[in-house]
């Protein structure tokens, strides 16, 4: 973006003076660039205090400092207060009427379409942390949910006996050994550096993304993903009120909590070595 | 020499019990495990069904609670570094407090569930403690599966910790705990408050 601006300022002098203005076009550049680093720099430095929280120096302040794994905290905790605003004021209300209005199995329905809708995803996630029958599993979820299941409202293939699990990029990459990296409060929820881009990589991974125009799909799509977050939300109103309500600090329990179930969820992942053939086969 | 091999003997079988007692040792405090989760669960389990009032379900729960809940044990783990910083006062208080806040949330519970039952999986061993993995099955929700840790601590067994969806209660909680005095000064007594606060509004709208 940068460079684009430059590019277009300078030409009409790179016309006049052709060689002097080469050497001085990119000196200006550097120039340019250079001022940047430097502000940016400087707005790093000073808004450090704000962003990064301080180390501290008692023994066991520092142990619980690292095991926290938040050294962003102040900014963490901005983005969470913003985010618990607005789930007061606009989600968990929007939330409470979709249960109020909507019955509890239509809602199940709705869930299971969901979890059916996510399941390539999933399948990809199984297949790049190299656990073929989980990849198998998904995928006969897919085929037979999208299918027998109506596009997913019926859970068929729980009761085949390929009841749903869990995965996502954040954990393929927990799984090839690469590190959460610092905690980070995303207005979508807790997560970390690894997470946080492999919340962008399932993103990818989901083949709604490359539907073609028209069709209405693109429009099913935005309902999806809205639908998404209200189910998701909703099913969460007692736990969040409860954790509001008894929680000192609900900035620090979610990210304990949330530290610990991924870790788990990782390990889980880890220690499913089940065959790949059914067990009619052995 | 008789007197020797009929040392050797008393000796020798000695030496076998103690062996047999050490092989026995971890399996019997598994079953031990398993056996007092299944006990406790069942007593837990059949109080939550019975078709009693709220009120008499809590005071029914409560001395099986303290029985078979290591609630000091869980007030210490949860005031974490700060626990050998605060004084003989306030350790004492926190205790009182803790144990209210602890009873309180478990038979907060009691209301929500009705038609329940558990099933015991297998047992393992987290360092000194027993791990016993259990599934809650409510209905019209899916089954909850979670691990019981159970310690020998206090000379018998007692339940620590509950682990849900993999995280672990007393962890959670401590880190809430310490966060938040962490958060206000390093002052054990503002941890004292505000749980006296949240004990003072548990108590408002029950009665």
């Amino acid at each position: 973006m940068i460079s684009g601006r430059n590019g277009s300022r300078l030409r009409p002098r790179a016309q006049d003076q052709h060689d002097q203005t080469r050497e001085g076009s990119s000196a200006y550049r550097r120039f340019r660039l250079g001022t940047l680093c430097l502000g940016l720099v400087m707005v790093g430095t000073t808004g450090c205090s704000s962003i990064k929280a301080p180390v501290p120096k008692d023994p066991d302040a520092l142990a619980e400092y690292k095991a926290a794994n938040d050294p962003y905290e102040p900014l963490n905790r901005k983005v969470f207060n913003m985010t618990m605003k607005f789930d007061k004021w606009a989600l968990r209300p929007v939330a409470k009427a979709y249960v109020w209005a909507v019955p509890r199995p239509v809602r199940n329905s709705l869930g299971n379409m969901i979890t059916t809708m996510n399941e390539p995803s999933v399948f990809f996630n199984d297949v790049g942390a190299g656990k073929p029958r989980r990849a198998g599993d998904s995928f006969v979820r897919w085929c037979i949910n999208m299918t027998v299941g109506i596009g997913g409202l019926i859970d068929v293939a729980k009761m085949a006996g390929y009841p749903h699990h869990d995965n996502d990029a954040g954990l393929t990459m927990a799984n090839w050994g690469i590190s959460s990296g610092p905690y980070l409060f995303l207005p979508m929820g807790p997560s970390s550096f690894r997470d946080g881009i492999g919340y962008g990589i399932d993103q990818g991974l989901s083949p709604w993304d490359y539907v073609p125009r028209g069709y209405g799909l693109v429009s099913f799509n935005w309902a999806y993903n809205m639908m998404g977050v209200v189910h998701g939300r909703s099913e969460h109103l007692e736990d969040l009120d409860a954790l509001q309500r008894d929680a000192l600090d609900p900035y620090a329990t979610i990210r304990s909590a949330y530290q610990q179930q991924r870790k788990a969820q990782a390990e889980a992942i880890k220690n499913d070595h089940r065959a790949t053939v059914p067990d009619w086969y052995q | 020499m008789k007197l020797l091999s009929g040392r050797r003997i008393v000796l020798a079988t000695l030496a076998l019990t103690c062996a047999s007692g050490l092989f026995a040792l971890p399996a019997r405090a598994a079953d031990n495990a398993k056996q007092f989760i299944q006990s406790f669960g069942n007593q837990l389990v059949a109080v939550v069904n019975s078709p009693v009032p709220l009120a008499e379900k809590k005071t029914k729960v409560l001395p099986l609670v303290q029985k078979n809940v290591d609630i000091d044990g869980i007030g210490r783990y949860c005031l974490g570094r700060y626990w050998k910083i605060a004084t003989a006062e306030q350790k004492q208080h926190y205790l009182t407090l803790f144990h209210q806040v602890l009873v309180n949330a478990i038979t907060d519970k009691l209301g929500e569930y009705r038609g329940v039952s558990f099933t015991i999986g297998d047992v393992s061993k987290v360092g000194s403690e027993d791990s016993v993995s259990a599934t809650l099955v409510r209905p019209q929700q899916p089954p909850a599966a979670m691990q019981w840790i159970v310690s020998y601590d206090s000379g018998k067994p007692q339940v620590v910790d509950v682990i849900g969806e993999g995280a672990s209660l007393r962890l959670t909680q401590r880190n809430d705990y310490s966060s938040f005095i962490a958060r206000n000064g390093g002052n054990v007594d503002t941890l004292l408050s505000a749980l006296q606060k949240q004990l003072d509004r548990h108590a408002q709208p029950a009665d």
